[in-house]
């Protein structure tokens, strides 16, 4: 079966071993070190329940070595202790726990005050569960999703039985398991069973196996993540069916995390399935029917039982040769680096046995996570899963959280500090928050509160300070890559001519969740372009709503603070978007057509809920509208200069001429054979026509007037230019020169509301608002000196005297007026507001707007 | 992902197809003060409560649900 | 997509109603229904103005690219992309790929309409998440 590699020598891997048993038959005793005190640890539960077996296999720290497949050429290591697992010098800690006792990095290495950092260092470099591996290079897992009538948690008898009768019944049925089938059970009259009905499962086709798969939780809707290796599969189900079954319990008395003690089922499955033997003198305490059956199996096997300890109802049972004790209590186990002796209490007072293994039956805790999370979702719980609360064992010390070290002395130390409930208890000492969290310990956590509150449990349930800590997933650990196998939270948005502008070599970046062209190389020619001649612009990215039907007028009337009454078909009008407190939401263009309806576009990042509002108000004003969002069926071109009218003459016969076509307006046109909706805008500060056009004959309208245009020394333009452009002309951009706070006063929009309509959304808000004092404008700011790239002061605070009195928003050098400009806002009195400003290195002061053709002769051309 | 919110045209569907659209509350109100109230101070009532949710990925409607904001349980 | 057609209807719900059962017809909203396929701007308009005279036909073809999901691994492919239960046969609408797309369900595989814009972001998706199930 060959090898696997094992701190620099090999370890032969026979028959069917898990990593642990070849390592264990190899004579590995020490397997971890405890977080904290550094204390010895080796295997214990066999199920990949408790913390003692964690080795590092090829780089990955945190394989559960007890249910690990061992395979060939496997690198193992382990991972705590310095220099070594074997000899930790840390192990110190243990000594020294008097000097840190429970909750101490909250009490000491305070001061001075350099001494936290540097301790923090040094414990956590003396704890924790392994180093992660450098290089990344495991492949993503995959995520699918899956419906199914009933979900079965759990492969065991009562799992899989249940699956069998919920397929006869004609259901659709997934069964998962976190581990292969019956690879958790010793040979026997269980194992049987189990693989007889997964056989009949096998052959029925409603039913799904998913084996190797964990379920991480149950959330609302019964929603039940499963992970395995390479996917996460996140099934919804009708019903659930927990049939996850039942650890052995642990037990806590002094010494009881020594090497050589053993759960039940890890003791049985070690010597009667891997043959080998774990002891010359074992003892046995069992107290259940499964402890017994392992009992029966260690002595089968011809290990050397020399004493078990069992109720009297169980005492007939023991094997020939072993000696019975009846009734007796474990008090204490003893011994240096393993057990070597284990003292038990019996009537006839205390007996102390030499042992070198010692095996626990001592009771069953139910594997009920899952269940402890659903509110009301339809679960089943069948099987050992479902079996009722056991008082695990407890005496007045011991280890009682083996993944974190906590004592039932720190957590009587706590609750006399005052931690007085099980969830507080929890968060103090850390106890159930390791990697088992809470499997092994959860009870005897609400079980030691319940024991020092000394208030007997109410018949109704448990006292509060003795709850259960409330269950969250993941039930089961799971590596990032495989949660993020499921998120996907990039959209990447294009347009039509997004082709068009790679070839054309732009630098393309992310505008929202656009992907758009900022420039094509040398934006100051771009932005040359524009002013003097003629450009090009993508602006497909754009909100485009159709608004009709017989209530049309009625919503845009009441919807947007924009007088609506007087726009004729034809004409267009810049349109603000305000929210029910009176702020700035969006803006945009609004064009009457002929027909009642009407064409608004909105920025691009606002189309969305653009479309939303619509439909909102619409609904809650009970209005007949038709809203249609046109942004991806359309795409739109900005053709923007001086010699824009010139290059469209050459291409569309309609008439451009100002007379014909003014400013605000629209027109249906025809452009290179293309049908376009050509709208007047005045974004720029140019003579401009943006061209709504069908998607799909984009490219083929860009090339036309990229061609027709040569002959004007055409080029198109990106974001990086419309910055400046429309900086020049104090126009602002949403989000970045507006707060969500912003009314159309603070931003200098006021002429843009039609304060005589009589109701529009946010009206009520603006008439208290303007009751009250003004507090701060957005204004257009020259400034003096300053860094060499003025667009670095963006963001920079703007203060008087050295006392802030606002922020720049936007800075840029204008080209055209040599000038470096910029918007800003301004805490306001309303009688004026400071002249002398500085922001950052720079001398400023307020300018009116726009500073670039401030009469707009250019745009109305 | 987890939470189902029903959609009357197109039937229960996870709630990252919506978007949340608040309280239910009247459209406007009889003074200054009502207003007030009626925009910045929900009722945020610990029980069920009408509240409006938008089908955004799918037939884009808007419709109105009754949840109880204690169990997060949708009629 | 020079072959797709795609139609949309808003009006009433009555005006809907008389359309809703036209072949390649979808039942998008109460007051919505998308016609895919060979449908007549026109013919629909009469159709659906005899219910409501205000009622709005348009020609969308370009606001939607078809996305296919073809051959034996199609709606597990569908599953590592969407959460949505896809019916034998017919039409669903809901998140796919973290968008809102409609699914048409037909012989031999699962056509995907998403909106023009998207396009890249779903096959993109496709490529890295369904690797080896659809061509």
């Amino acid at each position: 079966m060959g090898a696997l590699r094992f701190e620099g020598r090999e370890v032969p891997v026979l028959g069917d071993d898990t990593v642990a048993s070849a390592l264990y038959r190899a004579g590995v005793r020490t397997f971890t070190r405890s977080l904290k005190y550094h204390r010895r640890r080796s295997l214990y539960c066999g199920t990949g329940e408790c913390p003692n077996c964690l080795v590092t296999v090829d780089g990955v720290p945190g394989v559960r070595s007890c249910i690990t497949p061992a395979r060939e050429d496997m690198r193992v290591e382990r991972a705590h202790g310095w220099p070594s697992t074997e000899r930790d010098l840390l192990h110190v800690t243990d000594r020294l726990h008097r000097l840190m006792p429970v909750g101490f990095y909250y009490k000491t290495f305070i001061r001075p005050r350099f001494a936290w950092p540097v301790a923090e260092r040094l414990i956590r470099r003396a704890t924790g569960l392994g180093r992660l591996p450098e290089d990344g290079t495991r492949q993503t897992p995959t995520a699918r999703h899956l419906r199914t009538t009933v979900l079965v948690v759990g492969a065991g008898t009562a799992g899989l039985a249940a699956a069998v009768e919920a397929a006869r019944a004609g259901e659709r049925v997934v069964v998962c398991d976190e581990a292969p089938i019956g690879s958790r059970l010793a040979p026997g009259r269980t194992l049987d069973r189990v693989r007889a009905l997964e056989a009949e499962i096998r052959a029925l086709a409603e039913v799904q196996v998913l084996d190797r798969h964990a379920a991480l939780g149950l959330y609302e809707g019964s929603f039940v993540p499963l992970a395995a290796e390479d996917e996460l599969v996140q099934v919804r189900a009708e019903r659930v069916v927990v049939a996850t079954g039942a650890t052995e319990s642990h037990p806590v008395f002094p010494g009881n995390d020594l090497p050589g003690i053993w759960l039940g089922r890890a003791a049985a499955r070690m010597v009667a399935r891997h043959g080998v033997p774990i002891g010359e003198r074992i003892v046995v305490a069992a107290s259940t029917a499964e402890g017994m059956e392992h009992l029966s199996a260690l002595v089968a096997a011809g290990a050397n039982v020399i004493a078990a300890v069992v109720p009297a109802s169980l005492g007939t049972e023991v094997p020939d040769g072993v000696e019975t004790i009846v009734d007796g209590k474990l008090t204490s186990a003893q011994g240096r680096k393993a057990i070597a002796a284990v003292f038990v209490e019996t009537s006839g007072g205390t007996r102390r046995i030499s042992c070198d293994a010692l095996v626990l039956s001592l009771g069953l805790a139910p594997r009920d996570v899952l269940v402890r999370m659903a509110v009301d979702e339809p679960v089943e719980v069948v099987g050992d899963a479902s079996l009722g609360d056991q008082e695990p064992h407890l005496h007045e010390d011991g280890t009682l959280c083996l993944c974190e070290d906590v004592s039932l002395h720190d957590l009587r130390q706590a609750w006399d500090e005052g931690y007085r409930s099980s969830e507080i208890l929890k968060r103090y000492t850390t106890a159930t928050m390791g990697p088992c969290q809470g499997a092994m310990c959860g009870r005897a956590l609400a079980c030691a509160a319940r024991n020092l509150e000394d208030v007997p449990a109410s018949p109704a349930g448990a006292s509060p300070a003795g709850a259960r800590t409330t269950a969250r997933p993941p039930a089961r650990p799971v590596p990032l890559e495989t949660l993020a196998a499921a998120v996907h939270e990039v959209i990447e948005k294009r347009t039509s001519l997004h082709e068009v502008h790679v070839a054309a070599g732009a630098r393309l970046g992310w505008s929202g969740a656009w992907m758009r062209p900022f420039g094509y190389g040398d934006w100051h020619a771009e932005y040359r372009a524009v002013r003097e001649r003629v450009s090009l612009m993508d602006v497909g990215t754009l909100g485009k709503f159709l608004v009709a039907g017989r209530d049309a007028a009625a919503l845009v009337d009441r919807m947007f603070p924009t007088r609506i009454r007087d726009l004729e078909p034809g004409r267009s009008r810049y349109l603000l978007a305000l929210d029910e407190g009176g702020f700035v939401m969006d803006d945009g263009l609004l064009c009457a057509l002929h027909d009642g309806a009407f064409y608004l576009t909105s920025t691009s990042g606002g189309a969305a809920r653009m479309d939303a509002r619509l439909r909102e108000w619409a609904d809650l004003l009970g209005l007949h509208v038709h809203v249609l969002d046109r942004t991806a069926e359309l795409g739109a071109i900005n053709v923007a200069g001086p010699l824009a009218r010139k290059v469209l003459e050459l291409l569309c016969e309609d008439p451009l001429d100002a007379d014909a076509f003014p400013y605000p307006g629209h027109r249906e046109v025809v452009v290179a054979g293309v049908p376009c909706r050509a709208i007047r805008t005045g974004f720029v500060g140019e003579l401009a026509f943006e061209l709504h056009h069908p998607r799909s004959r984009g490219p083929e309208l860009w090339a036309a007037l990229m061609r027709e245009g040569r002959t004007f020394d055409i080029l198109p333009h990106g974001l990086d230019a419309l910055e400046l452009l429309r900086l020049e002309k104090g126009h602002l951009y949403l989000g970045q020169d507006t707060m969500p706070d912003d009314t159309p006063v603070k931003l200098g929009l006021s002429w843009a509301v039609d304060a005589g309509k009589e109701w529009f959304v946010g009206k009520p808000a603006l008439e208290r608002v303007a009751s009250l004092p003004p507090s701060r404008r957005l204004f257009g700011l020259e400034f003096d000196g300053g860094p060499d790239d003025i667009a670095e002061l963006r963001g920079m605070p703007i203060t008087v005297e050295g006392a802030v009195v606002g922020r720049v928003t936007s800075a840029e050098r204008s080209i055209t007026l040599d000038r470096a400009i910029g918007l800003g806002w301004i805490r306001t009195t309303g009688d004026g507001f400071p002249t002398e400003l500085r922001a950052g290195t720079a001398a400023a002061r307020v300018v009116p707007t726009p500073l670039y053709d401030p009469e707009g002769v250019r745009v109305r051309g | 992902m987890a939470l189902e919110v029903p959609c009357p045209h197109c039937g229960p569907r996870p709630f990252t197809e919506f978007a949340f659209g608040g309280e239910e509350r009247p459209v406007e109100a009889a003074d200054a003060e009502a207003e007030f109230a009626r925009v910045y101070l929900p009722q945020n009532a610990a029980g069920p409560r009408r509240e409006r949710w938008f089908h955004a990925l799918g037939c884009r409607t808007w419709f109105t649900v009754t949840r109880d904001t204690t169990t997060n349980r949708i009629d | 997509m020079a072959d797709l057609r795609v139609v949309t209807v808003l009006s009433s719900g009555a005006g809907c109603d008389r359309v809703a059962d036209l072949p390649g017809a979808c039942r998008v909203s109460p007051t919505e229904v998308m016609i895919v396929g060979d449908a007549s701007v026109e013919v629909l308009e009469r159709a659906v103005r005899l219910e409501d005279p205000d009622a709005v036909v348009i020609d969308v073809s370009d606001g939607w690219a078809l996305v296919l999901l073809e051959g034996p691994g199609a709606r597990e492919a569908f599953a590592r992309l969407s959460e949505l239960e896809l019916p034998a046969r017919g039409f669903v609408q809901g998140e796919v790929a973290r968008i809102g797309a409609r699914a048409l369900v037909r012989e031999g595989g699962i056509g995907l309409l998403v909106p023009a814009m998207l396009e890249a972001h779903v096959r993109e998706r496709i490529r890295t998440d369904c690797r080896g199930l659809v061509p």
